[in-house]
């Protein structure tokens, strides 16, 4: 049995030693922790317990002295003996958990910490500790019995007519099921969540009545809390009602490249609420974050999203492009993106002049987001000049963007860019958005061009014409009016093949 | 699994199989069935453990030295089996390795007799694999069950604690936050070992400094209705905390006003109301804002909220039920206020008569679910209670008994001359001849409840 405990004891040692060094969860310790477990679990088989006693500088078991340590820093005899535990005890049924946990509590530097106090908290099953109370004398006496000068018995009599009591009624406490139901399921709801809430209200409704220094203080540190725990709802509470009190500087305590940095996975990975709730948070910044929040947002992969927070940061910088302008020169071009669509957002007179050097940017994504920021300007001719852009997708954009306005003005050159010899070269969807947009911006005159692709006797190239027929026919059912479905109709009754199923095709679709 | 979850199930198992051959024949499959699951269990234990041991000392009931709670998950069973043990007169009872289906029926179709014929049959049968222990009468305290001056001692320890924290705080002094949670978790361990030792001592009622002893009082009731609810350790610290802090706000309130005798104006009572308010700050200052800190500050706040949506502080239009420790502590709080005298109501509510009070404002005042649980707790003649007695005396409720809320055990403390006697204890359960006639005031006899529990 000795040569057992002084094994044990070595091994606790080189555990502890381990766990200090390594941390818990590295491969080292666990080496260390297994033998020291299948030691301790073989004396346990044998002899039910393993008690030791602890004194200032050493560890005694059944009186004999198995470990020694004199140095403060180091002996485990010490920092237990510190805080009071005298004697410390293991059972039969010990598990693997509960002795990592054990040695996890005493090998923790515990500066501020009460290692008994620790250890109380871990609520083992088969370790017991004995903890000794400072001593001192407790000189407390019962208090004497107040005797007044009343008649008890009245004053009883007085009690029960007062509280209406029949105190011969009979009484049964039993719970019924049901009770006993709610009562279980009250025990174990997880209250976590439900509880930071009701502190949040109650330090709020403590300010509705008082101000008071510790209450904001708290409040503010709980809003910390929410936002590491992604409760943008509460935080933004918290903010809300503390800017009541500028001088504390709550909404400053997160504007930093830290803090909101470390939201940049957030808006793929929360759910449509917390972001929405999010979105409300971060409107509280003001615009010297607008940095931060670029570099936050351009990560940010789903679309709806990067568009809310890129209406955000537009509206956090309230019409004043100044915190947004040194992003147009970004090398990045995902941030140089997200600036040009922020600064289309803002619908500012100037977007045309701090856009322009980015007309001819190397990259067709970059033109085309100009495109989507010009729109805002009401400039049409100016994004009818990305119509001689070399890249089809960027002259789509432009075509797309010219159609959810009407702009009356760009009706004759598109019909003249339709009309020419290069436009049956080019690709099926561009030519069906040139067909979009002049029905969009056509006046008067739309029926009868239409009618004239559709129409059209076509000597030498009749396979590229064969779309534009098609488009012209969709384009009159999508003006659908009495003349263009005629038109249609005549159509359909035309002897050439490709008019015929044109006007078909269209007439299915309206 | 833990010992004392073994327990709980061993006490399930073992009271099923009992009340199984109580209806049935050992041959029938019900009774086969009981005793094969509780055969099953404690072989399972045995590879754990070399002896099972269920012993009985005053109304508790320990398996392998661990002492197994009154909660409301397997409290018939743990009453049912008590019950037996106090009726057949056994200290324990041991099953050995080896312990056989057939000699486990056997066992406990002759466990199901009454006293003389169970002594007749257990002596008939010769178990081999079963050992029983009788009780004889004044057992001696079991090594590992803490011994009452140890709890009398923690309680005073607390209740120092509470005064200096309560009198720093009171003159802008530092705090020992650690000593008050060292509190809750002796109070806990306390508790676990002896319930009815802590509760008695709940009986002291300091009329000079009944702020400290109010406090202290009211975490313990509320730890003893966490513990009978079967709360984890970890939310006993939350409820303790926040019941020995619920009333910590009072520091802020001007001595004079808290003090006063006289009948509080409409503006002092508001005052003083704000001191749930305050309490908030206080635990802020004492605990910061950890999880336990936030528990006991809504708690605090709450603590005047009732069951039906009044109390203080006001919501205005909002309706909110108050949290769980809130509830338990609206009761505790209640009942420690009736009982005790203050400048402002020098005669307090006798025990059992605020007791009634709890009961007829369930509904009200009081969650009705919570309140039948502390009447479960305290008894209808809570400890400290003086009696009348059908006897012509007068006894001292010293102790609640299981399961009958009406019949406490008692100390005769006035015999029928009318003279002061050290006299016996009665299980008012047992003896049936004596009926309670009334609750009476102990100061009629000049009688200081509190130092008949030998505190001090």
């Amino acid at each position: 049995m000795e040569e057992l405990v002084a094994e044990i004891i070595i091994s606790l040692t080189k555990t502890i030693k381990a766990f200090q060094m390594y941390g818990i969860s590295h491969p080292i310790t666990k080496n260390f922790f297994i033998p020291f477990y299948q030691k301790i679990e073989e004396f346990l088989k044998n002899y039910k317990e393993l008690s030791f006693r602890i004194e200032r500088f050493t560890m005694l078991h059944s009186n004999l002295v198995v470990y020694e340590d004199k140095e403060r820093d180091t002996s485990i005899a010490f920092k237990l003996f510190r805080d009071g535990i005298r004697n410390i005890t293991f059972y039969e049924g010990l598990e693997t958990d509960e002795l990592f946990l054990f040695l996890e509590t005493i090998s923790q530097p515990l500066k501020e910490q009460d290692i008994a106090l620790s250890l109380w908290e871990c609520d083992f099953s088969h370790i017991s500790f004995y903890v000794v109370e400072e001593e001192e004398s407790l000189t407390y006496q019962i208090p004497e019995t107040r005797i007044e000068n009343i008649d008890y018995d009245t004053k009883i009599t007085e009690m029960i007519q007062l509280e209406k009591l029949d105190m011969t009624k009979s009484i049964m406490p039993d719970l019924n099921p049901d009770e006993l139901i709610i009562l279980k399921s009250e025990i174990s709801s997880d209250q976590k969540k439900e509880m930071q809430l009701l502190a949040i209200n109650t330090l709020i409704n403590f300010l509705n009545i008082e101000k008071s220094e510790e209450i904001i203080n708290s409040l503010i540190e709980l809003s910390e809390q929410c936002i590491n725990n992604n409760d943008f709802y509460n935080a933004r509470r918290i903010i809300h009602k503390l800017n009541a009190y500028p001088e504390f500087k709550i909404i400053e305590r997160f504007e930093n490249e830290v803090t909101i940095l470390s939201f940049k996975n957030l808006p793929d990975t929360l759910n449509e609420k917390s972001f929405n709730e999010f979105i409300a948070f971060i409107g509280f910044f003001s615009k010297k974050t607008v940095p931060y929040l670029m570099t936050m947002i351009s990560t940010v992969k789903r679309k709806e999203r990067l568009e809310s927070l890129r209406y955000r940061i537009a509206y956090i910088c309230q019409d004043d492009p100044t915190p947004i302008l040194p992003f147009l020169e970004d090398k990045n071009t995902t941030r140089l993106i997200n600036a040009i669509a922020i600064l289309g957002i803002m619908r500012l007179k100037e977007t045309i002049t701090y856009l322009r050097p980015l007309f001819y940017h190397a990259e067709p994504p970059v033109r085309m987001e100009v495109v989507t920021a010009l729109a805002e300007t009401n400039e049409p001719m100016v994004i009818f000049e990305f119509l001689n852009d070399t890249d089809p997708n960027v002259r789509i954009k432009v075509l797309q963007t010219l159609a959810q306005n009407r702009y009356p003005k760009i009706y004759p050159e598109l019909l003249r860019r339709i009309k020419s010899r290069e436009f049956p070269c080019l690709n099926f969807i561009e030519q069906k958005e040139f067909f979009n947009c002049l029905v969009v911006n056509g006046d008067h005159t739309i029926t009868k061009n239409l009618e004239r692709f559709l129409f059209k006797w076509v000597l030498f190239g009749k396979a590229n014409y064969r779309a534009i027929r098609k488009l012209a026919a969709l384009a009159l059912a999508q003006v659908g009016s009495e003349e263009t479905l005629k038109i249609l109709q005549k159509g359909i009754k035309k002897k050439n093949k490709e008019i015929k199923s044109a006007c078909e095709t269209a007439l299915k679709q309206k | 699994m833990s010992l004392y979850k073994s327990g709980q199930d061993i006490i399930s198992f073992f009271s099923t199989l009992v009340k199984a051959t109580q209806i049935y024949d050992v041959n029938n499959d019900v009774v086969q069935g009981a005793a094969k699951k509780f055969i099953s269990y404690i072989n399972s234990l045995f590879t754990t453990t070399s002896y099972i041991e269920l012993l009985r000392y005053r109304d508790y009931i320990f398996f392998n030295r661990v002492r197994l709670r009154f909660e409301i998950e397997g409290y018939t069973s743990l009453q049912f089996i008590n019950e037996k043990f106090k009726r057949l007169t056994i200290k324990s009872l041991s099953f050995l390795p080896g312990v056989s289906q057939n000699e486990i029926i056997k066992f406990a179709s002759v466990f199901k007799e009454d006293r003389d014929s169970f002594l007749k049959l257990y002596a008939m049968e010769k178990f081999k694999f079963i050992n029983i222990e009788f009780s004889s009468g004044e057992d001696e305290i079991p090594e590992f069950f803490q011994n009452g001056e140890q709890i009398k001692r923690s309680y005073f320890k607390a209740l120092k604690v509470t005064k200096n924290l309560m009198q720093n705080l009171w003159t802008k002094q530092p705090i020992d936050a650690k000593s008050i949670r060292k509190v809750v978790y002796t109070l806990i361990d306390n508790l676990v070992q002896d319930e009815t030792g802590l509760l008695a001592l709940t009986t002291i009622k300091n009329f000079d400094e009944y702020t400290y002893n109010h406090s202290l009082n009211v975490g313990i009731l509320a730890l003893a209705m966490g513990e009978r609810i079967g709360l984890t350790k970890i939310n006993l610290v939350k409820l303790g905390t926040a019941g020995l802090l619920h009333d910590i706000g009072k520091v802020e309130i001007p001595k004079d006003l808290l003090y006063k005798i006289d009948n509080l104006t409409n503006e002092e009572w508001e005052s003083l109301k704000l001191h749930s308010l305050y309490s908030v700050r206080q635990i802020i200052k004492t605990r910061g804002l950890d999880e336990i800190a936030i528990s006991a500050l809504i708690a605090a706040y709450q603590h005047h909220w009732n069951y039906d949506g009044s109390g203080y502080p006001t919501l205005g239009e909002i309706e909110l039920r108050p949290i769980f420790y809130a509830r338990i502590i609206r009761i505790c709080d209640a009942f420690d206020a009736m009982t005790t005298p203050r400048p402002y109501h020098p005669i307090s509510y006798l025990p059992p008569i605020a007791i009634r009070v709890v009961w007829e404002r369930r509904n009200t005042y009081f969650d009705p679910t919570l309140a039948k649980i502390f009447v479960q707790l305290l008894g209808l003649y809570p400890v400290g209670s003086c009696l009348e007695l059908s006897s012509g005396e007068i006894g001292l409720v010293i102790t609640q008994n299981l399961g009958y809320f009406d019949a406490p055990v008692i100390k005769i403390v006035i015999n029928s001359k009318g003279e002061k006697v050290d006299g016996r204890a009665i299980d008012l359960s047992l003896e049936k001849d004596i009926k309670i006639i009334r609750a009476v005031y102990p100061q009629t006899y000049n009688i200081n409840p509190a130092s008949y529990f030998k505190v001090g």
